[in-house]
This record gives C-alpha cells, structure tokens and sequence, in this order.
C-alpha cells in the first residue's frame, strides 16, 4: 500500500486534492461575510455565516463541473475547472445582487465599507455615507468584486477535487458510483475547509480589502492546506479498497 | 438555575461510542433477519446524543460563527473518514466501523490541535471536543447509512444503495442538523444539560424517520418499521423535552435589567 502512495501519479492527484482544499480556504476569505451583524445592516457584506456562502457557491460549482463532466465526453480539466469557476461566480453574484437588492430597496440603507476610505473601483468616499455605530452596510463595489473573485477560486477549487477523484475511482467502480463518491467526497472535503477559515476570521470579513485578510490568510491556509493533504491520501487509499 | 449535576463527559462518550458500535454491529446479521439493520439508527442517536453534548461544550465559548459551522465540520471529517474507513478494511469488513471511528478520530485531533495552537482560537477544550465531534459524525454517518444499506459492507451495499441514489446526502445533512440543531435551539443563558439531550434524542429520531423513508426503497418493508419506531421515539423525546421546559420556566426568576455594554 505504501509503495502505491509513493507512486508519482498518485502523489499527484494528493498534492492536487491538498491544492484544491487550500484554494477553498482562501476563497473564503473573499467573499464579504457579514454574518448576524450584516443581517440588521449593520456590517457590511451579505448577512449569514462564511460555510453557508462557500458552501452554497462552492456546491453549485461542483453541480456544473459535475455536468460538464458528464456531458462532454473526454473534457478537459481546463473546462471543467472553467464550468465550476462559472457556476459559483454566478452563484455569489445572484446572492449579492439580491441581497444588494434587499439592502437599497428594503432596509434603506446606503453601501458603504468601513475597512477604507475610497472604493479604489470607483473611486466614491465611504465613510461619510457610513451610519453612526455601524461597521458599514449593505455590499459596495469592491465587496462585490472581492466576493466574485472567492467564489471562482472556491468554483476551482471543488472542481479540482471532484475531477481528480472522478479519475482516480471512474476505472474501478461504475461511472455512477464514481460520480457519486467523488462528489460526495468533495462535499466532505469542502465543508471542513470551509469552517477552518471561518474560524481564523472568527465569523466576519469584507473581502480582501479588510486588514483581516492579510492577517489571518496565512495560518488558515497552512491549518487547510495540512488537512487537505491528510483528505488527499484518505481519498486516494479509499480506491484500494475498490478494486476488486 | 438547575440543581441537577451535568452527565459527565465520558459517560456520553462511553454511551455514544459503545451505544454507536453496537448499533451498527447488529446491523452485520442482517442476512439472519433485515429487521437488524433498524439498529444502525439506533446507533447513530447514541451518538447524536453525544455530538450534541460535545457541541454544547465547545459552542458554550463562542466559536464567532454560529453553532451550525461546528456540526458541519464534524459531518465533513466523519464522511471523508467514514468511506475511508469502511473501504479500506476489505479483506476484513468487520473492522470497518471502528477503523473509521479512530481515523475520525484523529482528523478531529489534527483540526482540533491546528484551530487551538496555529488558528489561535483560544478555547480550552477545543482539542477534545473537535476529536469527539469528529468520531461522532463518522458514526452518524455509518449508522444512518447502515439502517439504509442493510449492513456496512462499502463496495457491495454502501455504494449502490446510499450513493448512487443520492442517499447520502441526506444522511449528510440530516446528520449535520441533527448534531448541531440542540445547542443552536437551547442556547442562552439558562441552559441545561438536560434539556439539550432530550431534543438531540428528537432530532437523531426525526433523522431516523427520515432515514426510514428512505431505506422503504432500498429494504421495503423493514423502512416502514424503522419510520414507525423512529415516529415513536420522536414522540417520547419531544414529550420528555416538552415536561423539561415546562419544569425549568417554572423556576425562571427576574434577572434585573439587561446590562448596558453587552458581554
């Protein structure tokens, strides 16, 4: 068993799966967060916890680099990791703009980011449009842009896993129950890194213009990528037990 | 405000994981009678019984992202171990649930000593409670996926009666809220022990009602018993829960104002 491991296809496909997990913690660190505080306006980013956004996004991703996968016969990784960067950057999108929707129209309030001065994209003053005892409000361009950019990395990053596994399991069992097992085990591997990193921002973030970012990136992803590493052998030993 | 003295730790421990195991375990003579394979549900309340008092201890510290974050990491390490531990042991299935158990095991410790030492989390029991988490969730998972497969074999039952029909994913979920919806329902400043093990008691029996429909298509008539046990234990649970809050609203006292700057 331990000269398979060793073999430099299959240390590949661990160093990939580690890669993805890693690439799963760091986009969650993009995506504007807000949590409870977001949910009465009065923290920016999109009112609920870190898991529920990765996970929401990061799982549609999968829904579309899964049916890639399915569908276009012998897809290259290229595509598929492109189908799942799509589907959760729509994902995030339709959220954010909805909830953009919810905060201007519903609650009143105007976007403004308390982490900086100007919105470098366009370039507007956020801190006098910030209401008194507030961590700013509602989802402002550059939240938006951030939280874009997270979920094409956690879109990659499941993506990644799913196409490694899929390869590794599709010639031993059939392609149903490879799909099956490979997704369900990218559900597994995404949940754990999402929670680690929502742990390190101890449940808020803006986006990568928050100081936090800079601050908590790097332990996170050592803590991710470690674990990931760990997923990445479990998953790879899991087809021993296939073969039949 | 409770005069009663907690469950200690370890007994939960003990009773989820021996609890857990042995419901499983009866799972295997299923080939004598299929009625066995109800005891896989059995087992994995044991051990959201236990999950939900691990969640309790480390929740009660504020993890600053809600309870529900904790339950789905404990389901996400026990799926990745629960498949690694029921696939890897062929040549002896028997060893399967308790293989998955220990790796479970020592994912969560791994998790647990990164949050405490490199994330900084600074919460005591971090280490202990992650391990525990852990180990519960991969029971969940074995059982709930046992009571619908018939036994815990990976290749032969597992995967084509719980995978390939999309099963286990509500194992997973249903799973992941059963362990984290007690301490996220019951949490404030008047919690008891007591009260959180009776509703997780409920939340494992709706699971495992749940459960039940769904193994009615993969073992027929053996899923509708285990929906009319689960329905019961649902009942007595909820009922028990039910007389507790009563007992407790009973005793509930002013606490004067609430104070100004938030704690």
């Amino acid at each position: 068993m331990v000269e398979a491991l060793l073999d430099p296809s299959t240390l590949t496909s661990i160093l990939l799966i580690a890669i993805s997990g890693t690439l799963i913690c760091i986009a969650v660190h993009f995506v504007p967060v807000g949590g409870a505080p977001a949910a009465m306006a009065q923290a920016t980013g999109i009112g609920t916890g870190t898991v529920e956004l990765a996970a929401g996004s990061g799982l549609v991703g999968l829904i579309t680099a899964s049916y890639m996968n399915a569908n276009v016969p012998d897809a290259p990784m290229a595509l598929i990791l492109g189908a799942g960067a799509m589907g959760s950057m729509i994902m995030i999108s339709s959220a954010m703009f909805v909830g953009g929707l919810i905060y201007a129209y519903g609650v009143g309030v105007p976007f403004a980011s308390a982490q900086i001065k100007r919105d470098p994209f366009t370039g507007t003053r956020q801190d006098i449009y910030m209401s008194k005892g507030t961590q700013g409000q509602g989802l402002p361009t550059i939240c938006f842009v951030s939280g874009v950019i997270g979920a094409g990395l956690g879109g990659i990053g499941g993506a990644l896993i799913y196409y490694v596994l899929y390869g590794i399991y599709e010639p031993l069992i059939s392609p149903t129950s490879a799909a099956a097992v490979a997704g369900v085990f990218t559900v597994g591997v995404f949940y754990v890194n999402a929670v680690i990193p929502s742990y390190g921002v101890g449940g808020t973030i803006e986006g990568f213009h928050d100081p936090k970012f800079r601050r908590v990136l790097p332990k996170d992803t050592v803590t991710s990528f470690v674990v990931s590493l760990i997923s990445g052998v479990v998953a790879v030993l899991i087809a021993g037990g296939m073969v039949t | 405000m409770s005069d009663h003295k907690d469950i200690p730790p370890n007994t939960l421990m003990l009773f989820g994981v021996i609890g857990g195991l042995i419901g499983i375990y009866l799972t295997y003579f299923s080939y004598i009678s299929p009625y066995f394979s109800i005891a896989g549900a059995l087992g994995a309340i044991c051990a959201v019984i236990w999950g939900a008092d691990a969640v309790r201890r480390v929740a009660k510290y504020g993890l600053g992202t809600g309870v529900p974050s904790i339950g789905q990491i404990a389901l996400g390490m026990g799926i990745v171990a629960s498949m690694f531990g029921l696939a890897i042991v062929k040549p002896l299935p028997l060893a399967g649930p308790i293989v998955a158990l220990i790796t479970a095991s020592l994912i969560g410790l791994i998790i647990g000593l990164f949050a405490q030492y490199v994330i900084k989390m600074k919460i005591p029991v971090m280490v202990r409670c992650m391990t525990e988490i852990a180990a519960a969730g991969s029971i969940i998972i074995v059982g709930y996926s046992a009571a619908v497969a018939g036994n815990f074999e990976f290749v032969s039952s597992i995967i084509p009666r719980v995978f390939d029909n999309g099963i286990i994913l509500v194992v997973f979920w249903a799973g992941a809220v059963a362990i984290l919806h007690p301490f996220n329902a019951t949490l404030g400043p008047d919690e008891t022990q007591k009260r959180l093990i009776y509703i997780a008691g409920s939340t494992g029996a709706i699971t495992m009602t749940i459960i039940g429909i769904a193994s009615t298509m993969t073992l027929g008539a053996v899923g509708g018993v285990t929906v009319v046990l689960g329905i019961i234990l649902w009942v007595i649970f909820y009922k028990k829960f039910w007389d507790e809050v009563y007992k407790d609203s009973a005793s509930v006292v002013g606490t004067g104002l609430i104070p100004k700057t938030e704690a």
